[in-house]
């Protein structure tokens, strides 16, 4: 029953069942095409019994066998009642997600083998309650909700991610079985919602090409080792750290301060540093010393075939450099 | 990933409440040990809910299903039989209990919940028992309702859920009720056990019609089409008892009749016929009830070869039957050998006082119509007594009857009399069934109840053929003329094990009047709605729509279904344009007019912050309202909002109405 639009059947295996399954894909892409917010309407809603629905019909056919049989009319119209009210049920089991809106918030990047977080965000669109909704992505953590006091809410979704790159979570399964349970409503919503899914870590003893400053091994220039050196004007990319702010208070022009050690410790990860490399064993390599320079709160700049990052540093610093790895060869950008 | 389906605690309050209201009317049927396994399960499963018990093993569960298994064998003496399997199932309902630990556990207890209401059915489709089922599915159904709300909280939403999902589902199944086919059984099914049977037997000794006369349950009521017959003369024939065996009277078996007899002699009907209606509850027995002389051409209905109605299979169920009879028709006016000599036999040596009498008495007697009214005067004139109480009777009781108590009920002098007129060489026969009614003003019908219950005699006179003549009329002529009641209100034994019949209060005029009218209804309901068969779904179905063909039933069943859900369909998922949010943004657009008006117009596309500030410069009296206002809007409208809107509403509301107040006032 759940959709995967990401198992895709082996080449050599293509069985009358994967054309089906891709055939189905197809459509469900036409009528529910990808969008950040969805609201739920009859295009885009399935109804079908439930198990519980069947076994309920089965039921009601070992009551109408008694009625039948003890020729009890009385039995009759019970079994007529619960009849009519399974088919009452499709109206309220529709109901209960028709109307409903989701808007896809935002997706959390992640490196490989962690969790992805999506946010999604869920009105009811009415005064109506809804309640036990279910939501979902194939590989995704489930979360059951009822919106009843408040009209919306906002949910997160845990889903282990795979290699780097985009991650797309598939299709949202949206399900509900209220109010009898003997029917399941359902829907596949695709939000368009994609996670970043960073370069897999990996130390290398020494950054290629980066003058090592301490005898440790490690090749990473020791910010201590500054001896001033004079000023120039500013320029993107140069720390706020090395600003002349007193000139600047004095009426001077933005100028930076130079250090000695600074010219040399402007410091590149540099994609012909690993030149022979595989190119994820590349990516893997800078973007662990991303992450080093990161800690040891070093401006770094990233240089890759057509990208080019002036060093810097901070959250967002990071996770522009760590985009651009991870998101290198594979166009569209972020 | 998959958390597992809990029972929210206030689906498994539901859930106990139903299954307590399925229960209730099964109750008097039930032994009592099944009642206490109810009330011990509901305690574990909520000591389980309360984390102190835990649910019971598999050797456990075992265990029980065993003991109820052999309980219900000790209580009944079978597992078979329809009694029997209720009681089974109605055990391991409540015993389900105990598993009832997921949603999947849920839906096994709710359905079989459904089937339950079923089972009260085959016994009893009375009005208030049907009006009462209604309830327990409405109980059930919000059971279920409550179990996908999820909520913790007890309350009613469930209730109203449900009861507006079956107010909807109801007209659909009244078209339903009325189109759907009634094919008849398809296979054998257990039937009630026949310890249940009330009503005459076809077997009568002394004691058994007085022990009939203590019920107040109605045995069938008759709807005449002309005017309804003086009480009197309302003998509602249903056995014929010609033959005394140790001291009972019983019927003839069909094969103990020659196959010359076995056939319904021919009849010339005489006099005005009366055409009756009579619908009767289940007796498990075959015979029916009428006037004499009857015939019905009704499917089905016999006619044995001594005058009575029959149907060949039980009546199980309450059974309607069209009847004609002829009171003035002569039967038999001519005996076969065979039945003369039926009709005389008397065991040897048995009663020789008795017989004794007769003899002497056909003697005197100048013909044998003389010798009845001589035995008919002497019950007069002899101090015999009716009463309800009789002393009890040794061997030859009809000699201890006639000689020594001279007390008893009509089964007494029905059969002394026809133990004498055979002794005197007089054809007679024992008839069973019930005298009198009660005439229900509301509907015009005829109400027999049990404690009509009466015996009376035949006589064969030449000439005449078979004459009616009825004993405890010479002895109590209210009882024929009144009824029961009033022919023991010396005595005060009527309805005397039963304080809380309605019929005892006819005295009492309002309380009598509800009870007429109830049955008026009852009436109404057991011929139409319970009653409702094959043939008078088609009469009605021909008369209100003509020729019947597929389609036009098919078009009927989908037009009026479309009439119903294409409604309730609109008010589901018509879009409640007027969202709850958006009534904050107009209440916040109100509340900007009101400032317009106060002099303050917000810019287009101006955030509600800086508009704000710019209003609490302008009216400083109102700063804190102007201030509660914009702060209740953007927490609304940005932050999610942990209130209710209609919270947010109301404080919105009560804060706008501050702003032009106190500046008015200030």
């Amino acid at each position: 029953m759940s959709y995967a639009p990401e198992q895709a059947a082996p080449a050599a295996a293509i069985s009358w069942r994967a054309r089906l399954q891709r055939r189905f894909r197809e459509w469900v892409n036409r009528r529910i095409p990808p969008a950040r917010s969805v609201t739920l309407d009859q295009k885009r809603i399935f109804i079908f019994p439930s198990r519980v629905g069947f076994f309920f019909l089965l039921c009601l056919t070992v009551m109408l066998l008694t009625a039948i049989n003890y020729e009890n009319n009385m039995s009759y119209g019970l079994t007529f009642l619960l009849t009519t009210l399974f088919i009452i049920a499709i109206l309220h089991t529709y109901a209960n997600l028709s109307g409903l809106s989701i808007h896809a918030v935002q997706a959390r990047p992640a490196f490989p083998g962690q969790q992805t977080e999506f946010d999604l965000r869920l009105e009811r669109g009415g005064s109506r309650p809804r309640f036990d909704l279910r939501l979902g992505w194939p590989d995704s953590t489930e979360q059951r909700v009822s919106l009843v006091e408040s009209g919306s809410d906002t949910l997160r979704f845990y889903c282990p991610v795979g290699e780097r790159g985009w991650y797309h979570p598939g299709r949202l399964l949206i399900e509900s079985t209220y109010p009898l349970g003997l029917l399941r409503c359902w829907t596949w919503v695709d939000l368009d919602l994609r996670a970043v899914v960073y370069p897999r870590p990996l130390a290398s003893p020494d950054l290629p090409g980066h003058a090592a400053a301490d005898a440790g091994g490690s090749a990473i220039p020791v910010a201590g080792s500054d001896d001033f050196d004079g000023f120039r004007d500013y320029r993107t990319g140069d720390s706020l750290r090395h600003v002349h702010w007193k000139g600047l208070a004095r009426g001077h022009s933005l100028q930076s301060k130079l250090y000695a050690a600074y010219a040399e410790s402007d410091c590149w990860l540099d994609w012909d540093a690993f030149a022979g490399l595989p190119v994820e064993q590349r990516l893997s390599h800078l973007c662990y010393w991303a992450l080093e320079f990161e800690r040891r709160q070093e401006d770094y700049g990233l240089r890759l075939p057509g990208v080019r990052i002036e060093p810097g540093r901070g959250d967002a610093h990071r996770e522009q450099v760590l985009s651009a790895l991870a998101l290198y060869g594979l166009g569209g950008g972020a | 990933m998959k958390e597992i389906e809990q029972v929210p605690r206030s689906a498994l309050i539901w859930i106990l409440l139903g299954m307590a209201a399925l229960l209730a009317p099964h109750a008097g049927r039930l032994p009592v040990w099944v009642l206490a396994v109810y009330g011990a399960c509901a305690f574990w499963r909520l000591q389980i809910f309360r984390g102190r018990w835990r649910y019971p093993g598999r050797l456990v569960k075992f265990g029980l299903i065993g003991l109820a298994c052999t309980g219900i064998w000790f209580s009944y003496g079978s597992l078979l039989g329809l009694e029997p399997t209720v009681a089974l199932l109605l055990t391991a309902y409540a015993m389900k209990l105990l598993e009832l630990a997921r949603r999947q556990d849920a839906y096994v207890l709710l359905f079989l919940g459904y089937f339950i209401c079923i089972t009260e059915f085959l016994f009893t489709q009375d009005l208030l028992i049907v009006l009462y089922s209604l309830i327990t599915v409405w109980l059930v159904t919000t059971a279920l309702v409550a179990l996908h709300q999820g909520q913790q909280r007890f309350g009613t939403t469930s209730l109203r859920q449900a009861g507006v999902m079956l107010a909807q589902a109801f007209p659909l199944m009244l078209v339903l009720f009325f189109l759907f086919p009634r094919i008849g059984p398809l296979w054998t099914v257990p039937v009630k056990s026949h310890a249940a049977r009330t009503g005459v037997s076809d077997f009568m000794r002394p004691g058994d019609i007085s022990n009939l006369s203590k019920s107040d349950e109605v045995a069938f009521r008759v709807s005449f089409e002309g005017d309804i017959p003086a009480r009197s003369s309302l003998y509602w024939r249903g056995l014929v008892m010609s033959r005394l065996q140790e001291g009972a009277w019983s019927s003839l078996g069909y094969y103990e009749v020659p196959p010359a007899e076995r056939r319904a002699p021919e009849v010339a009907t005489a006099g005005d016929a009366i055409d009756y209606s009579v619908l009767m509850m289940p007796t498990q027995q075959r015979w029916l009830y009428s006037l004499r002389y009857a015939e019905s051409s009704q499917g089905g209905v016999m006619e044995a070869p001594d005058f009575r109605l029959f149907r060949p299979v039980e009546i199980e169920e309450q059974y309607r039957y069209e009847v004609r009879s002829w009171p003035a028709t002569t039967l038999q006016p001519a005996l076969s050998e065979w039945r003369r000599e039926t009709e005389l036999r008397l065991p040897e040596g048995d009663n020789p006082r008795t017989v004794a009498l007769a003899r002497s008495l056909r003697e005197a007697a100048a013909s044998d119509e003389a010798f009845v009214d001589t035995v008919l005067a002497r019950f007069t004139n002899e101090p015999y007594v009716y009463t309800l109480q009789p002393p009890l009777l040794g061997e030859n009781p009809t000699d201890g009857f006639l000689f020594d108590t001279r007390r008893g009920f009509c089964e007494h002098y029905a059969a002394a009399f026809v133990t004498l007129m055979r002794a005197g060489g007089v054809p007679a026969r024992v008839v069973a069934g019930y005298q009198g009614g009660e005439v229900n003003p509301v509907n015009r019908t005829v109400i027999v109840h049990q404690f009509d219950a009466h015996a009376w005699a035949e006589v064969w006179l030449e000439g005449e053929g078979w004459r009616r003549v009825d004993p405890t009329a010479a002895v109590s002529p209210l009882r024929v003329e009144q009824g029961l009641e009033q022919a023991l209100a010396g005595e005060g034994s009527f309805l005397a094990d039963s304080p809380l019949s309605p019929l005892r209060y006819r005295g009492i005029n309002w309380i009598n009047s509800m009870r007429l009218q109830y049955d008026a209804l009852t009436y109404r309901w057991q011929s139409w709605v319970v009653g409702f068969n094959s043939e008078n779904q088609f009469s009605i179905l021909q008369e209100y729509l003509g020729e019947l063909n597929g389609r036009k039933f098919v078009t009927i069943l989908l037009g009026s279904w479309v009439l119903v859900l294409v409604p309730v369909g609109f008010w589901l998922l018509r879009r409640r344009s007027p969202a709850a949010l958006d009534a904050i943004s107009r209440e916040y657009l109100a509340f900007c007019q009101r400032l317009a008006r106060l002099g303050v117009e917000r810019a287009p596309g101006e955030p509600p912050g800086a508009f704000a500030e710019r209003a609490v410069v302008a009216l400083p009296q109102s700063a804190s309202a102007v201030r509660e206002v914009t702060a209740l809007y953007e927490r609304a409208r940005y932050a999610g909002g942990d209130s209710t809107p209609a919270d947010t509403l109301r404080s919105m509301r009560r804060a706008a109405r501050g702003v032009g107040r106190q500046n008015r006032l200030g």
